[in-house]
């Protein structure tokens, strides 16, 4: 079913009344900058400006770990992004709004607004309190602000109340099994309910694979409850065996409001619509391609 | 702000030469670099500390606390401006970023000079250069916050922008009819370079304008080709980007020039702002804890009336309790007695502090003092935070620290004696002390030796003071707690230090202390009857 992606990810990711939207990925080239891509085109044509940042690198013409070619991010005048000074393309000037005190990996970010287009870079704090710091900078420059995320820094959605689209792909997995596996263990992991009231067992930190698998052998049928869904340190078949067997609960749930596929890897690629149609159905999310243009479920 | 050779780390330690470094510590990073650069005074240099302490005192004393914290939070948000001016000043082209740094520094100036206009005491930050500078870079300022390098700058530069604005607008135009086309013929969106086209939904060869970069079982990966219109539009573009760009170092370069001709006298603005911050944090202290500027005098001195030792006050602020400041006037080395938790580490405590505020220039949390600079403030004995362990044991760690400190002593020293050789026996450790309250006199340094040993300011032949102890016996609190314990005997206790003429009373305050404390009755009595049996006075 053909769909105008980046419009129908934006639709869901305002119903939630979020003023945020973090892309996040099973791994890395899972079109996580496609997505958002899509979703800050969409903005523009609604007449929005956003703001743009990145956990980490995006937007570069080559990877930087592997040197292949990463998808470009063309902005249009009044974007505001959040990026370190030494990418900061010198032409065509930007307006520069903010010097906040945080550091990138390429050197001290800078906040600036687009006012010509051309193609940017984004690189952002990694830690998570420097990208939260980063999300309200550009919150009051922008009216909205989509951040490209990063699997290793899921740390960063805590307690920011933002919308989440999950992109998985044929980049972070050897099969389309596996990959569904993948994305539907994050995505249970990141929609454990809101906990309810009843008995329950707090946990203060993170849930460990280790504290799961002792609750698990003594049978804890009490809520588990973590302060929200980034302090369950458990991914694939580990979550989702903890996810069967405990009822985790967390203070503060998450919004995940998507999912989009990227049926192209680097060595290989999925059938696009069956990838799709299996994301959708283990997943129960929305489910884009942002290259066929199509929505599964 | 260091410590140098003024104190060792024991003795900063013991001190809290840290928590008062932290509460001087300037807003800035200009003043982080000037706070660096601080070293104690040296004797000798007793105008210039003074001087200091003088003007830190009038700072406090003429702007009210708000002015002050207004100019501490100008202090903590303005940017570090020293690098750009360091780069105009070996001929780099400045970057947009660093030109917003110059701008916001120009503010702050602005901003510091307003906040201390009245007074005269601060001369003003933005004379000549910084007036100049901010003036070139005013058609820059974006908003409220921003710097953009306006058209305003230069009329090639908007004539530049212009074109490349019609440049783009004819290449997205070209390129929008083309993929809006195939769109069309595809019936689909295309969004970003790339895209997939399933098999399954082409009724016939793709569109012309498309190329194949993939091809699988069910679909093939296809890319928008450009078209010669499309190539000659991008080249118009690019070229026209080109020109923006030339024009836009153009005027970079002619900004970092306006900066570069200026950048003694920048760097001067840097310094001065720098100072004024670290001058403002030490007048926000002297506010905050009620300090004065001390007399600072040539010879070795060291006496006060209502000194505070600042970092307890606070803790027992916290707390609801109050310090009762003391009053200390040393001519050489003293001895102090008096009862434990009675206040005689805390005296020795307020004297180090007070010596070392004085050191650094610094008004002193005392109503009155006068007060030399030492070569050395030495701590010894309890509470210095030695690491216990190691091959020397507790007592000949003391031996060594003193060892090194006679040895090292050339000049006036502050030596604070906290019961020195208390882990030896009675009568090596009074001889002992006595030996070195004599060498230390000899030396001419000033300070204190608290100590529970009797006769040893007699035999030193040296003053003694003694803090007046517990008010009779308190009674214990009706529940076993130790903060009640601490209130009662917080109330019992007079903390006063008076000059004695004999070793005192032989009383059984630490008994009696020990009974507040919960020690219970059968084991204080037999305590109280030991003593009894031993001669109780």
């Amino acid at each position: 079913m053909h769909a105008r992606v980046g419009e129908s990810i934006l639709q869901l990711a305002r119903e939630t009344g979020a003023s945020s939207l973090f892309v996040v990925g099973t791994g890395k080239n899972v079109g996580k900058t496609v997505t958002m891509r899509a979703i800050y085109e969409a903005c523009v044509r609604d007449g929005v400006a956003p703001g743009l940042a990145s956990i980490g690198r995006d937007g570069e013409a080559v990877d930087a770990g592997d040197a292949l070619p990463k998808p470009r991010l063309r902005l249009s005048p009044g974007t505001v992004i959040a990026t370190a000074r030494d990418v900061l393309p010198r032409s065509p000037a930007t307006e520069v709004l903010e010097l906040p005190r945080l550091q990138t990996a390429a050197g001290s970010l800078v906040v600036a607004r687009v006012r010509a287009s051309a193609l940017y870079e984004l690189v952002g704090p990694p830690t998570a309190s420097g990208i939260r710091e980063c999300v309200a900078v550009l919150l009051r420059h922008a009216p909205y602000a989509i951040v490209d995320g990063a699997i290793d820094r899921i740390a960063a959605l805590a307690g920011g109340g933002d919308a989440i689209v999950v992109a998985c792909g044929a980049s972070a997995a050897a099969t389309p099994e596996e990959a569904v596996d993948d994305v539907r263990a994050l995505v249970a992991r990141l929609r454990v309910p809101a906990y309810e009231g009843g008995e329950a067992l707090e946990i203060d930190g993170a849930l460990t694979p280790s504290r799961a698998s002792e609750l698990i052998r003594a049978k804890e049928s009490r809520a588990i409850v973590v302060r929200d869904p980034t302090q369950i340190a458990l991914t694939g078949k580990a979550a989702l065996h903890a996810l069967s067997r405990l009822q985790l609960r967390a203070r503060r749930p998450l919004r995940v409001v998507a999912v989009t596929v990227s049926s192209l890897g680097r060595d290989g690629s999925f059938e696009p619509r069956a990838f799709a149609r299996s994301v959708a159905e283990a997943t129960g999310l929305p489910t884009f391609d942002v290259y066929t243009a199509e929505r599964a479920a | 702000m260091k410590a140098g050779r003024l104190l060792d780390a024991s003795s900063a330690r013991a001190l809290e030469f840290a928590w008062l470094r932290d509460a001087l510590a300037p807003a800035s990073s200009y003043g982080d670099r000037v706070f660096e650069r601080c070293e104690p005074f040296l004797p000798g240099e007793e105008t210039l500390a003074q001087k200091r302490a003088d003007r830190i005192a009038k700072i406090a004393g003429t702007y009210h606390a708000p002015v002050l914290d207004a100019a501490r939070e100008v202090f903590r948000n303005v940017p570090d401006a020293a690098g750009a001016i360091a780069r105009a000043s070996m001929g780099d082209a400045l970057s947009d970023a660093n030109l917003l740094e110059l701008q916001r520094f120009f503010d702050a100036c602005e901003r510091i000079d307003a906040l201390f206009a009245s007074g005269g005491l601060v001369a003003p930050l933005a004379p000549g250069a910084v007036r100049e500078g901010a003036r070139a870079l005013e058609l820059g300022r974006a908003g409220s916050f921003g710097f953009y390098l306006s058209d305003a700058f230069d009329a090639g530069l908007a004539a530049a922008r212009s074109a490349h604005a019609a440049a783009q607008a004819e290449y997205d135009a070209v390129r929008g009819r083309a993929s809006a086309a195939i769109a069309n013929l595809l019936g689909r969106e295309i969004s970003g370079s790339e895209f997939i086209v399933m098999r399954a939904d082409l009724a016939g060869p793709l569109p012309p304008g498309v190329r194949v970069i993939r091809e699988a079982p069910t679909y093939v990966l296809c890319e928008l080709d450009a078209d010669e219109a499309t190539l000659a539009a991008l080249e118009r573009r690019d070229a026209a980007a080109n020109a923006v760009a030339h024009a836009e170092e153009a005027v970079r370069a002619r900004l970092s020039q306006v900066i570069a001709e200026r950048a003694a006298a920048l760097d001067a603005a840097c310094e001065r702002f720098g100072e004024l911050d670290v001058l403002v944090a030490a007048a926000r202290f002297t506010q905050a804890h009620g300090a004065h500027a001390p007399r600072i005098v040539p010879e070795p001195a060291l006496s006060f009336t209502r000194g505070t030792f600042v970092p307890l006050a606070i803790e027992l602020a916290r707390e609801g309790r109050a310090f009762t400041p003391i009053d200390v006037d040393l001519d050489g080395v003293a001895v102090l007695t008096g009862p434990n938790m009675g206040g005689k580490s805390v005296c020795l405590r307020t004297c180090g502090f007070v010596a070392l505020c004085a050191a650094f220039g610094v008004p002193v949390p005392a109503r009155e003092s006068t007060v030399g600079l030492f070569q050395e403030i030495a701590w010894l004995g309890a509470g210095s935070g030695d690491e216990p362990g190691g091959l020397l044991s507790s007592f000949a760690r003391e031996v060594v620290r003193l060892r090194d400190l006679l040895g090292r002593v050339s000049g006036p020293a502050c030596v604070l004696l906290d019961e020195f050789a208390r882990t030896t026996t009675p009568r090596e450790g009074r001889a002992l002390l006595v030996a070195v309250i004599e060498r230390l006199q000899a030396l001419r340094a000033r300070g204190l030796a608290a100590t529970h040993l009797d006769g040893v300011a007699e035999s030193a032949g040296v003053r003694h003071f003694a803090v007046r102890g517990l008010r009779g016996i308190p009674e214990r609190p009706a529940a076993s707690s130790l903060a009640a314990a601490l209130e009662i005997l917080g109330a019992s206790m007079d903390y006063t230090i008076v000059e004695v003429a004999d070793d005192g009373r032989a009383g059984a305050d630490a008994i009696a202390l020990a009974a507040l404390l919960g020690l219970d009755d059968t084991l204080t009595s037999a305590a109280y009857a030991a003593l009894d049996g031993d001669g109780r006075g």
